[in-house]
């Protein structure tokens, strides 16, 4: 007997599968992907009667053919893993259906439990089910169960142990018979199969041929790889063409009509449906959610709301999150000693980490909203009601979520909205919405923005805003548009979209969806986005100013610390460069910044035991004069502004010398038709690591230090009266932020969410392209009509 | 090959057909029924991928659907089927071939 019992959980989607694996595996539940592809694996743990029973949550399902990957998935899991059981979840309000996949779960030939769930619901609508002539006629134990209520979960786990311990009979698939003419054919091919000595057991041999009969193209592809596959394929096709004689039709339309006469038999014997008059209450509420007018209205009212708590609700812990960071950075600064390691654990570890940790209060509310879109059932209605005018673009009418939160409102994130995509399961439009995505308005192209609207278009910023929301909607839906009928060619997916009843969600399940999806987020995204951090601060960093200039911007600073003792070494303690040093050290404890306090702080500095080695008492009493400390002050700040400046101007030759200022300087020739110089292409090289980093590594780059992107109005006036700067170069530059490359963030995700580092790299370079081509055309055609050079 | 050989003209533009197969009956697209109207289906069209994927939503010749209302721009369509809902394309609802509507109750 073995210790362990696997379990798989199939079902339709909608059935409550998860709602089951959540009440029966709680939080020992651990989500990754099913090996290969993007689709999310969820397995858990549950002990029964001194049995671990180990759960795995299959993909939702009407089916078991090739049409999806989940459908592969599913059924692949099921031969390959070979579980002790499946427990085929099942709607009762949705009999027929859902029994569909029960019968193909049967005919495979697995150990089945039924978990017929939300009875209550059936219930409800007049809808009576005889449970055990079901069972009976199934040969199956059916549980009646509720997922919500934790209801018959017990009376479920019991059977499942008893049903692994006991041999349930696995003839149950000799009860499903599809005929004379088509079981003689199977039995044919089952010949057959047998004869080129598969080691299988009798109903895999039955579910190999009449999947074969079907002409199921991965099992088809499976066979042709085996040995004796001629023998057996001319077999499939002659009793093929030969079903296809006598029906008149395709023999997987034939056996997927018979499976619905064997159901609605089993239905007629045990189902009973009275007329209720009660309302349907799911269809009184889409009187309202779908309406005509009022339906759209509501829609984008829900689409904003799950925007402003996104951004909205998180605001707080994001704020906490990167203040703490600042903190932490502050004290690191203070603890180590100024020099590389300093910097690097500042600006590239800690910044970095700071930064992945920095969205994770954002992805967690994000998910959490869709989690109740997803549960409630309205995310179906998303796609119900877009899908008119999204579908025209090669995307899907679930799309817009992603479009949105990605910045569809000026102020989104690419990251989450990458992430939302996880709803959709059409590959084709989730792979182009994921790819068009970037190319909305998120919070960090704001402020780039609004430094440069607040330098050259201060008069209309409003209608510039919305002319920019509307430039990148425009941009996403052509390249979507552009993208699908070239690279990404090919009908759409069929669009067969289940409306479910609304539902209530589960505070735990809602709970448990967003902990498992941030948490990946975190995990996988984490140290990937670590590493990409600390090489972009290298490139930035390295390799560093010769010594010879090092040592002049030295010597620039000490010249002016002499002069400024030369000039108040007679009326103050401040005689030596070391007292100065003291000085200053004394300043920055206590904090003093404006005039006022630094006088104050340069008498207090007197009289403490900060006073210079060889002064001598007459010169103290001068301190108390404070007059004399007004002036000493006053020209105390006007050093520090001097000396700032200088160490700004060292800053912007560091950067211009650095890997990354190199190739900013060698990108000059590339954007020579756009005209942008290496300070504004190494700002674009940082807006790669982050595009709100484009404003603070341009403030470097024109000697202002590094500018705080939510101030930047000293950038903003510098601009301006700079050379070269005009309101078209602006406007250019602003289009080339929009569209290009996204951050690394961004393609870290999309690496992650298409599963191939091609569609990472095709997006960053279709986007930089796209980006070039627009601005250039922006500044030409600018420049022909003469608009903006002035 | 596996495709059948179809006649496009005789049958109701159906490609699942085969030639002797020709709809008897009178049909109408169920595209073309209107909210709140019901009928039953005569025959699903279109490549196989589809037609199997429909069936294997239920929707079996003789079942009874109800159209429920149109998208707010009149595309796709909300169908009742076997106690569910769901939603089609007017270009994938045009393969499927129904009865003549009824008023549903």
């Amino acid at each position: 007997m073995k210790q362990k019992i696997t379990v798989a959980l199939a079902g339709n989607p909608n059935a409550g599968k998860t709602t089951i694996f959540n009440a029966l595996t709680g939080a020992r539940q651990h989500v990754g992907n099913w090996p290969g592809v993007t689709v999310e694996k969820k397995e858990g743990t549950v002990t029964h009667s001194g049995r671990k029973i180990h759960v795995v949550d299959l993909p939702g399902t009407y089916s078991l053919t090739a049409y999806s990957l989940e459908e592969i998935i599913a059924r692949n899991f099921i031969v390959d893993s070979a579980p002790d059981l499946v427990v085929n979840v099942v709607d009762a309000a949705n009999l027929e259906r859902n029994l569909y996949l029960s019968v193909q779960l049967l005919e495979m030939g697995c150990k089945l439990v039924i978990a017929l769930n939300m009875i209550d619901v059936a219930r409800g609508r007049g809808i009576g089910i005889d449970e055990a002539y079901l069972s009976s006629l199934l040969g199956v134990p059916v549980i009646l169960t509720n997922g919500k209520k934790g209801i018959g979960l017990d009376s479920l786990l019991e059977t499942i142990v008893f049903e692994v311990e006991n041999n349930q009979s696995s003839d149950n698939f000799r009860r499903f018979t599809y005929g004379a003419e088509v079981e003689d054919e199977l039995e044919k091919i089952q010949n057959l199969l047998r004869h080129v000595n598969y080691s299988l057991e009798g109903p895999a041999f039955r579910w190999l041929a009449v999947k074969l009969l079907e002409g199921d193209s991965e099992i088809v592809k499976k066979i042709d790889s085996g040995d004796d596959r001629k023998t057996i394929r001319e077999q499939v096709e002659k009793s093929r063409s030969h079903l296809k004689n006598i029906f008149g039709d395709n023999p997987e339309i034939v056996l997927a009509d018979a499976r619905y006469g064997l159901i609605s038999g089993a239905i007629k014997q045990t189902v009973q449906i009275e007329r209720t008059d009660r309302v349907n209450l799911s269809e009184s509420i889409d009187q309202f959610l779908t309406n005509r007018l009022l339906g759209p209205i509501i829609l984008f009212a829900v689409l904003y709301a799950v925007y402003f708590f996104t951004f909205r609700g998180s605001e707080s812990l994001v704020q906490y999150s990167e203040s703490f960071f600042a903190w932490l950075g502050a004290n690191v600064s203070e603890t180590l000693p100024d020099g590389l390691l300093r910097s690097l654990v500042v600006n590239g570890v800690i910044a970095g980490v700071g930064g992945v940790l920095g969205f994770t209060p954002l992805i967690a509310f994000m998910f959490f909203a869709i989690a109740i879109l997803e549960d409630t059932g309205y995310m179906a209605r998303i796609a119900f009601m877009l899908d008119r005018v999204l579908r025209g673009f090669g995307l899907h009418g679930a799309s817009m979520l992603a479009l949105m939160v990605s910045g569809g409102i000026a102020g989104g994130c690419a990251v989450p909205g990458i992430m939302a995509t996880r709803t959709m399961k059409e590959p084709k439009e989730r792979l182009v919405t994921i790819l068009v995505a970037p190319l909305m308005n998120c919070g960090a192209k704001l402020p780039v923005y609004a430094l440069l609207i607040g330098a050259f278009f201060s008069g209309d910023r409003v209608s510039i805003m919305f002319l920019l929301t509307l430039i990148s909607w425009a941009m996403a839906l052509l390249a979507a548009r552009v993208i699908r009928s070239t690279v990404l060619s090919g009908p759409s997916a069929p669009f067969v979209l289940e409306l479910p009843p609304y539902r209530v969600p589960t505070l735990q399940g809602l709970l448990i969806h967003t902990w498992e999806r941030t948490w990946m987020y975190v995990k996988k995204a984490g140290t990937v986005i670590l590493a990409v951090s600390v090489l972009f601060w290298a490139l930035m960093t390295f390799p560093g100013l010769p010594p010879e200039i090092q040592q002049s911007f030295q010597k620039k600073l000490e010249k002016l610390n002499s002069e400024f003792i030369k000039d108040v070494g007679a009326s103050s303690v401040i005689q030596t460069p070391q007292a100065l040093e003291n000085f200053e050290k004394f300043t920055k404890e206590h904090k003093s910044d404006n005039a006022k306090d630094l006088t104050k702080a340069l008498a207090a500095f007197s009289k403490s035991g900060y006073k210079s080695d060889n002064d001598s008492n007459q010169r103290y009493s001068l301190m108390e004069n404070p007059e004399i400390n007004t002036d000493v002050a006053g020209k105390f700040l006007v050093l520090r502004a001097k000396r700032l400046e200088v160490e700004n101007k060292e800053q912007e030759e560091r950067l211009r010398n650095s890997f990354a200022g190199r190739v900013g300087s060698f990108l000059e020739l590339v954007f020579l038709p756009i005209g942008f110089d290496w300070r504004t292409n190494v700002a674009l090289l940082g807006g790669f690591a982050a595009k709100e980093v484009v404003v603070s590594t341009l403030g470097t780059a024109y000697s202002l230090g590094s500018v705080n992107p939510e101030k930047s109005w000293n950038l903003s006036e510098k601009l301006r009266n700079e050379p070269g700067w005009n309101p078209l170069m602006a406007f250019t530059l602003i289009i080339f932020v929009m569209l290009y490359a996204p951050c690394f963030v961004t393609l870290v995700v999309i690496r992650r969410e298409t599963g191939l580092w091609r569609w990472t790299i095709f997006a960053m370079v279709y986007t930089t392209l796209l980006a070039y081509a627009m601005a250039f055309l922006v500044k030409t055609t600018g420049s022909f009509l003469g608009i903006g050079l002035v | 090959m596996m495709s059948p050989t179809v006649s496009r003209k005789k049958c109701f533009d159906c490609s699942a057909l085969e030639d002797n197969k020709c709809l008897a009956e009178k049909t109408v697209k169920l595209s073309n029924y209107k909210p709140g109207q019901k009928g039953q289906i005569v025959q699903v069209c279109g490549d196989s991928d589809f037609r199997l994927r429909m069936l294997e939503m239920g929707f079996v010749k003789g079942t009874e659907i109800k159209v429920v209302k149109y998208a707010p721009l009149n595309d796709p369509m909300e169908f009742e089927i076997r106690g569910y809902h769901i939603s089609l394309r007017k270009k994938q609802a045009a393969h499927i071939l129904m009865r003549e509507p009824e008023i549903a109750v």
